[in-house]
């Protein structure tokens, strides 16, 4: 994965961001990890403070998204990125505890890249978050749209 | 009322037709009084055209006349024998009328002998005269009171008849008063009924309302529940990644601290060249170190193992409400063929226990697939895996019809329930006798909640030691009701 791809984590949870970002590292992946812990702060952070996603359309990112927010549904968000013109393109991996096959199935709908469900088992869970960390580190991130 | 009225009609009618009557009868006796003069009048002509002409045709109708007077009088009193007045003047008349024929008689007598100047004598020395005044007079006397007693009785037969009149008017208007007051009546009794019946529909359609509304309501509040439940569990399994994670993370650090002890026992001891080697550094730990380690090693064994029981719940439970949420569809389905392959999936189990599963005939049901896959694997599966160690199971499948049910009996040669454990069985997370079997208390509790979805129940008859009956009781068409609809 190229250096300049931004991980945006958006995890109210603490203790599990601080889980994900361990297994992503020592999967040997060393991009910048930004993390939220609430829908607000991350939409504000993603479409800047006029709301049109202007400010990161030169930037390559990546978003690592909860669906469980306190403040609000991990869906909406998706739903948000994947109009605006400008990040519509960044891929959004779905890390969740939900296994709800309707939220699977309405998550793929909304344009999210990969949706993964967060095991309890702690091998799995590490395991899968590694693999993901494999993932980011071949997949190609759509350049800066100009 | 209307009979009496009735009744006195008719008896009016009756006493004008007998007034009537009365009245016809005095005009008959009158007549009569009239012909019997008359025949007097004849009787005397005709014996005088015999005396002045001698001639046989005369004398025949002096005869004729002169027989049928007394037979005439006879007549008038029987005919108005009911009036003594009447009566003595008969008797008065008779007098002298016989007188009149008597002289009659004599002039004919006179004819006969040729005689007809002593005849003609005869009949003007007499004093014919005062006979006939007399017959006049008491004949005017007889007609007069015929004439009163006619003024009399038509006067009684019309006032009768006024009567009549008056009751049959009067029983008229009452009929027709009656007829108003029932129709009246009806009229009220109908409305009433209209009235009752309308405030009876409105009753319904209220009830109905009130049914829907709280159908509508209880259909709420389950949603809720079933929400709270999904949401609940899904919440719980936040924290339990957090606490698996760090467990397993505080095991790594385990293993890096008594690595670390480890070797700084080696350097303490020997040179420092063999540290690298993993098993020497957990050689190298003391004894009391060791004890250390398998403390810290259990303690995290057992919130590992919690958590893993704890996850099982949530999912079992996050599984409940999914079901819960899962709309039945109900077609027609072959139950024998159905267990039937339930049986073939646990047949390995089954020649593990050396148990033999019959199935006897049993009733087709219109139902929900699944639920019923669910609900016999469930309980043919308890019946495997609590058989009675050491001896053969059996387990038979029985079916029977009742009154638009199936009835489904599960039974086995098993180890058995205790009857005080019958109900406890069915509730979630609740296990009963010896606890070698893997489970989490959530099949029966699940077979319970669908029966009862499919709009059935079931029931165990069971005691330790003699086996288990397992009975489902469901109907044999069962359609998506509205405890099956969504709102």
């Amino acid at each position: 994965m190229s250096a300049a791809v931004t991980i945006i984590m958006i995890e109210d949870d603490e203790g599990h961001a601080r889980l994900i970002e361990r297994n992503i590292r020592r999967s040997g992946v060393n991009n910048e990890i930004v993390p939220f812990t609430s829908g607000t702060t991350a939409l504000r952070y993603l479409f800047g403070n006029d709301g049109s996603g202007l400010e990161h359309k030169g930037e390559a990112l990546l978003i690592l998204l909860d669906l469980n927010l306190p403040d609000m549904g991990g869906i909406e968000i998706l739903q948000r990125v994947k109009e605006n013109k400008h990040l519509k393109s960044t891929p959004v991996v779905v890390l969740t505890t939900t296994d709800d096959s309707h939220e699977i199935k309405r998550c793929y709908e909304l344009g999210c890249n990969v949706y993964i469900t967060k095991p309890v088992n702690y091998e799995s869970f590490a395991n899968a978050i590694r693999q993901l960390g494999l993932f980011f580190s071949v997949i190609q991130v759509p350049p800066a749209a100009t | 009322m209307l009979v009496a009225i009735s009744a006195l009609s008719v008896l009016l009618v009756d006493r004008a037709r007998e007034d009537n009557d009365w009245v016809v009868h005095t005009v008959e006796v009158e007549n009569d009084i009239s012909t019997l003069q008359l025949r007097i009048r004849t009787t005397e002509s005709a014996a005088r055209g015999y005396l002045l002409t001698e001639e046989q045709r005369f004398l025949d109708e002096y005869l004729d006349a002169s027989s049928k007077v007394h037979s005439g009088i006879d007549a008038l009193i029987k005919l108005s024998g009911d009036n003594p007045t009447q009566i003595r003047n008969f008797n008065e008349i008779r007098e002298p009328v016989q007188a009149r024929l008597d002289e009659f008689e004599k002039a004919i007598g006179f004819a006969r002998r040729r005689d007809t100047a002593g005849g003609i004598a005869m009949l003007r020395s007499s004093d014919s005269g005062k006979a006939t005044q007399r017959i006049n007079d008491i004949a005017g006397r007889m007609r007069a009171e015929e004439e009163r007693l006619f003024m009399l009785r038509t006067q009684t037969a019309d006032r009768t008849e006024r009567l009549a009149s008056i009751v049959t008017v009067a029983g008229s208007g009452l009929v027709i008063l009656l007829a108003g007051i029932s129709i009246f009546l009806l009229r009220r009794s109908t409305r009433a009924r209209d009235a009752a019946e309308a405030q009876l529909r409105d009753a319904n359609l209220n009830l109905e309302a009130t049914v829907d509304e709280r159908t509508a309501d209880l259909r709420e509040a389950n949603n809720e529940i079933q929400r709270f439940a999904y949401i609940v569990s899904h919440d719980l399994r936040s924290p339990l990644v957090n606490i698996m994670g760090f467990t397993s993370e505080l095991e790594e650090l385990r293993t890096d601290i008594f690595r670390r002890i480890g070797a700084l026992h080696l350097a303490a001891a020997q040179s420092p060249v063999l540290v690298d080697a993993e098993n020497s550094v957990e050689a190298a730990l003391e004894t009391e170190d060791k004890q250390l380690l398998d403390n810290f090693s259990e303690a995290l064994e057992f919130i590992k193992s919690s958590i893993a029981k704890m996850d099982r719940l949530i999912s079992a439970i996050l599984n409940l409400t999914r079901e819960g949420r899962r709309e039945f569809e109900p077609v027609r389905i072959d139950t024998r063929e159905l267990i039937e392959a339930i049986v073939t999936t646990v047949a390995h189990q089954a020649s593990e226990a050396e148990a033999q599963i019959h199935i006897e005939p049993l009733p087709e049901i219109t139902s929900d697939r699944l639920a019923l896959e669910q609900i016999f694997s469930n309980l043919i599966d308890n019946a495997l895996k609590y058989l009675k160690p050491g001896v053969p199971g059996g387990i038979s499948v029985r079916g029977r019809t009742k009154l638009g049910f199936a009835i489904f009996d599960i039974s086995d040669n098993g180890r058995g329930i205790d009857p005080k454990d019958h109900q406890r069985i069915f509730d979630l997370f609740r296990r009963a006798g010896l606890q070698d079997q893997p489970g989490q208390g959530i099949g029966l509790a699940h077979v319970r909640t669908l029966v009862r979805r499919l709009g059935g129940t079931m029931s165990v008859a069971s005691e330790l030691d003699r086996g288990s009956t397992f009975t489902v009781t469901l109907p044999i068409n069962w359609n998506a009701n509205r405890r099956n609809r969504e709102p």
